[in-house]
């Protein structure tokens, strides 16, 4: 029986080539649509999820309240690491963690400069990242060892056993490797290509010494596991007011600290009211609603095309029916039939999703591997497919079967008004899901393009950034005085965070004008050189500018716009304010605002303070000179005043245009996602209106012969499906306008929606349906009638 | 009237061509009732189809009114059809989702007739061919005869100078057929010039001439009244 029913459905696939090459292309983009989307959310959902033990491991975060919001932040106090060991029941261990940043390690001639943590001895149970040599337990117990990844291992040591020789680091320490680690997957968190131990970085630097005991010094990062019975609930209230309760009242904003769940680090990195509450996961479930909605379009393509088809077939079944066939026999076969296409489908999807996969990864920077030898993933493809068949076939499979044998025989079966309403609801739920998806897309690219936009207040073309080293601090000025002899830069300065990030915040005590006792919090703090800011292009508004002795302009300080308005300063210059900590400092000039951090954010109010130690080196390249040989002459320079690392570099324009990278991002998928999904519709609207036609074939050429012209005859073809494009945008602008109006709330610069998303979405929409349609309508309309009424 | 010469149509279907008109004449003058008679496959309704401008010849003369009509486009054949000509079918042609009424309406929505004449001249021919209170039936509830009438007035709203009809009462027993018959010969003596294809010479006696073809060609004409 089974066989009779493919063999018959074989035949009319073969039979019905246009309604099948639809069919089964429409149903596999949206399959592979769907596919593609279910991999991206299984990847993202397998972050961290690698490491045994995942579930117990937490870092821990500390909210502040700030002018009435709460701020989180994953910087912490050192001395909550031994208060969480020692007074906290419940947890297990705890490890204390640097910045992750970038240091030099060196073996004979091989110099790397890679980036690494120096971590508690504890880390390894927390996370518990396999060592393929070495003991996780004793790996960091000696402060002069280190642990690297295979990679590392071999980029230092190539075939060589890595394991008791010697790493030189930062150029002042030699380090013997106590363990090698498994390469760190691309789905982790954490992206350090080895570790030192926490205790050298506390014995090298007097400063992390003496934060053992600061509880206002917010500096280090603490990781921690629970005891496998204790819940995070138990846990956070008890470490809640721990700084509080040890910090006899110096600390301001009542910091509470909490547990950030190692699981939730990359689906929900961002904090509202002091809870991780979303960010990425969000995308991801816009993502995974388009890619149901793809295929939902498919299916609507198959259901369409099929009752449209199921006047022709009405005899069929008719003559089914009476010679003996029961309706679930019916139902059946167009089920086998629909299940047909659909596997036809699948493999052309996977296909599809096989071949383009290798893009995808590289355009969402991610590392999906084709799943195809997990039984699972066969498993989940096949019932994935069969539920698509129900969803595309049971409507059809469903209505076909109760056309009643007597009537169609008769010829009194015509398109039920019922089936053709139903057909028309579903394509209004295609086009207005098509054009929602167009609004949303054009949005987010206006936005990103406004916000790319977005004045930054200084000039960041030509401009570079290198990290300082010690060596470059000790060597700065000759240095940089090399680099201006050279030719190839047109100035050099330096300062104590980068210009793309900011390193330190500090709070602003007292201030002329100021009301109330609390201080100001989060304002930036940047010592720079005297140079810094004509080097950036940075405007000095009133006052100033710093002396190059910067020692008799120790107490001078520079601020910007945002920080005078903070302040409520008018005439900020020659004004006292009182730092963190008491120091007092005269404002002697002020500034333009410079974006360094969020372009969707206000510019943070910031102070300049001149001095002696900087963390970034700026500097901007002569506009006629040819990049590749600057970089050659610069890297000579480097290598001899910071001979121990390699020279290294960022163009402040590309590391700006990483601050995009996310929305970017969101916004190409959403333009191909969207294209697919009207490319999808349009394919059923195809093939609706190729059905339509013939259906009206005969009408058609008696409206002729009663001389309706061409364009008559258009008319009465495009007519419904455009009064149904328009109501779709009716439904559609509501549903983009939620939507929109929810993801721009996040953004504080943010473009304000107007009208012409929705006019040019509604315009495109109505212009891509009248050329799928015209294509039949005209073709119709100049059939010689003499053919149409031919047509019994 | 019509005047056709040396008229031409083959049909390639597959390797097989077939020859439905070879070299066929015919003059039609204003006020006449032509009745064309012939075995089934001369190609009767291919020149009737010619005539009434929903087919091309591939050879030959055809003047309309004196005008030369051969070489039209589709978008002239439509304009001239709407003005000139009225068409009866043997399967009456009418459009299933449409009522009797807006059937008969539709050549003068066509022709950008205003509401008020048109609902004057629909009411007044479905009087006249006695379907009036079927107005607002749709052709499936209607019995065959009742459709050829409808099909009537259809093809005579529009005033047309000639009618074209396709064996009019090929679907229908002679109760019937003769009704629409008499339509026909009412249409006639009031000035419209009639084409009819028809196999029953019962209802060729209606007519003033008979012309008979065999294989593409006429072959024998002859004269009644
Ligand atoms: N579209 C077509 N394609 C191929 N051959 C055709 C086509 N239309 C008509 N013919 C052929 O042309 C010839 C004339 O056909 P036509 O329909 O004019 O005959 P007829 O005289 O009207 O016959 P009947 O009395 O059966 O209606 C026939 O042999 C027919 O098979
Ligand atoms: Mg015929």
């Amino acid at each position: 029986m089974l066989k009779s029913y493919l063999k018959i459905a074989l035949r009319g696939l073969v039979k019905h080539r246009v309604y099948s090459l639809i069919n089964i292309s429409g149903l596999a983009v949206g399959m592979a649509v769907a596919l593609l989307i279910g991999l991206l959310i299984h990847y993202e959902f397998s972050y961290n999820r690698f490491l045994s033990g995942y579930d117990q491991s937490y870092q821990i975060y500390v909210n502040e309240s700030v002018e009435g919001a709460i701020e989180s932040s994953n910087a912490v106090p050192l001395p909550v690491a031994n208060a969480l060991r020692n007074n906290i029941p419940g947890i297990r261990y705890v490890a204390e963690c640097d910045w992750m940043q970038r240091h030099g390690l060196m073996v004979g001639e091989q110099k790397l400069y890679l980036s690494g943590a120096s971590v508690g001895g504890d880390f390894l149970k927390i996370f518990r990242f396999p060592l393929l040599q070495g003991h996780a337990e004793t790996a960091l117990s000696d402060p002069y060892s280190i642990i690297l990844t295979a990679r590392t291992a071999r980029a230092l040591f190539g075939d060589e056993d890595p394991m008791g020789k010697s790493v030189r680091y930062d150029n002042r320490f030699d380090l013997q490797v106590t363990g090698v680690m498994g390469n760190i997957p691309s789905n982790s968190s954490f992206y350090f290509q080895y570790l030192v131990p926490f205790s050298l970085y506390e014995q090298s630097a007097g400063w992390v010494r003496a934060s053992r005991t600061q509880w206002e010094n917010y500096s280090f990062q603490i990781y921690a596991a629970l005891d496998p019975n204790a819940s995070r609930e138990q846990v956070s209230s008890r470490i809640r007011d721990l700084i509080q309760d040890n910090s006899e009242g110096k600390v301001n904003f009542e910091p509470e600290l909490g547990l950030y769940p190692f699981k939730d680090w990359h689906l929900y990195n961002e904090f509202e009211n002091g809870q991780p509450s979303g960010g990425y996961i969000d995308y991801l479930q816009m993502f995974g609603l388009i890619g149901l909605l793809v295929l939902i379009l498919a299916c609507i393509n198959f259901t369409n095309l099929a009752t449209a088809r199921s006047e022709k077939r009405a005899k069929e079944v008719g003559v089914r029916k009476a010679i003996g066939s029961k309706r679930k026999h019916l139902v059946t076969q167009f089920l086998v039939e629909s299940f047909l296409i659909t596997s036809l489908a699948a493999v052309l999807s996977l296909i599809l999703v096989y071949a383009i996969l290798p893009f995808f990864n590289d355009l969402a920077n991610v590392r999906i591997q084709f799943p195809l030898d997990q039984p699972l993933f066969w498993i989940v493809l096949l019932v994935y497919t069969t539920l698509t068949a129900l969803m595309a076939g049971s409507r059809p499979a469903w209505y076909l079967s109760s056309f009643q044998a007597v009537k169609v025989l008769k010829g009194k079966i015509t398109t039920g008004r019922g089936t053709s309403r139903g057909r028309k609801i579903l394509v209004l739920l295609q086009f207005s899901s098509s054009i929602a998806l167009i609004i949303g897309t054009m949005v987010i690219y206006r936005q990103i393009n406004y916000v790319q936009q977005r004045p930054v207040g200084y000039d960041q073309e030509r401009l570079m950034m290198t990290r300082m080293t010690d060596d470059l601090n000790d060597n700065y000025q000759v240095l940089r005085n090399e680099m201006l002899q050279s030719g190839v830069v047109e100035s050099v300065a330096w300062g104590s965070s980068p210009i793309t990030s900011i390193f330190s915040r500090i709070e602003v005590e007292h201030w002329p004008g100021k009301t109330g006792d609390t201080p100001a919090g989060g304002i930036a703090f940047i010592r720079v050189t005297e140079d810094y800011f004509n080097t950036l292009g940075i405007q000095l508004l009133q006052g100033r500018n710093f002396h190059p002795d910067w020692q008799s302009d120790s107490t001078s300080l520079i601020i910007n716009r945002a920080a005078a308005d903070r302040f409520g300063l008018e005439d900020p210059v020659n004004q006292t304010i009182t730092l963190q900590g008491g120091d007092q400092g005269t404002i002697v000039g002020l500034v333009e605002d410079a974006l360094m951090i969020s372009p969707y954010d206000p510019v943070v109010p910031t102070v300049f303070a001149h001095g002696q130690w900087g963390a970034s080196m700026l500097y901007r390249l002569r506009p006629e000179v040819n990049t590749q040989q600057a970089i050659a002459t610069l890297s000579v320079l480097f290598n001899r005043h910071n001979p121990t690392f390699p020279y290294e570099y960022e163009f402040v324009d590309d590391t700006y245009a990483q601050k995009f990278r996310l929305e970017v991002l969101v916004g190409k998928l959403a333009a191909i996602f969207a294209a697919l999904a009207i490319f999808v519709s349009c394919l059923g609207l195809f093939g609706l209106a190729t059905y339509l036609a013939e259906q009206r074939r005969k009408e058609i050429g008696i409206r002729k012969v009663l001389g309706a012209s061409l364009s008559q005859i258009w008319l009465l073809l495009s007519r419904e499906f455009i009064g149904l494009i328009l109501l779709s945008c009716i439904i559609a602008v509501p549903i983009a306008l939620y939507f929109i109006q929810r993801w721009l709330a996040q953004y504080t610069y943010r473009i304000d929606i107007g009208p012409g998303e929705f006019i040019i979405a509604g315009l495109g929409a109505v212009l891509i349906t009248l050329i799928t349609i015209s294509f039949q309508a005209i073709r119709a309309g100049r059939e010689r009638p003499v053919e149409s009424l031919r047509v019994e | 009237m019509i005047s056709i010469h040396n008229i031409a149509k083959r049909y390639r279907t597959d390797e097989v061509e077939t020859t439905a008109l070879n070299g066929l004449s015919l003059e039609v003058k204003p006020g006449e009732f032509v009745a064309i008679m012939g075995p089934s496959g001369c190609g009767k309704s291919t020149l009737l189809n010619i005539l009434g401008l929903l087919d091309e010849a591939d050879g030959g003369q055809f003047l309309l009114d004196g005008i030369d009509v051969s070489r039209y486009n589709e978008n002239r054949r439509a304009e001239l059809r709407m003005e000139k000509i009225g068409f009866v079918f043997q399967n009456f042609n009418l459009i299933d989702e449409l009522t009797v009424y807006e059937n008969v309406e539709l050549p003068l929505l066509y022709n950008g007739i205003k509401a008020g004449e048109r609902k004057k001249r629909v009411e007044y021919v479905l009087d006249k061919v006695q379907i009036m209170h079927r107005r607002n039936h749709y052709p499936t509830q209607l019995s065959g005869g009742q459709q050829q009438r409808v099909a009537v007035a259809r093809a005579v709203i529009n005033q047309p100078a000639i009618i074209l009809a396709d064996e009019p009462t090929g679907n229908l027993d002679s109760q019937n057929g003769n009704e629409v018959m008499q339509l026909l010969t009412e249409l006639n003596e009031s000035g419209t010039t009639i084409v009819m294809v028809t196999h029953s010479e019962h209802d060729a006696r209606f007519s003033h001439r008979i012309v008979r073809m065999l294989d593409g060609q006429t072959v024998a004409e002859s004269v009644l009244v």
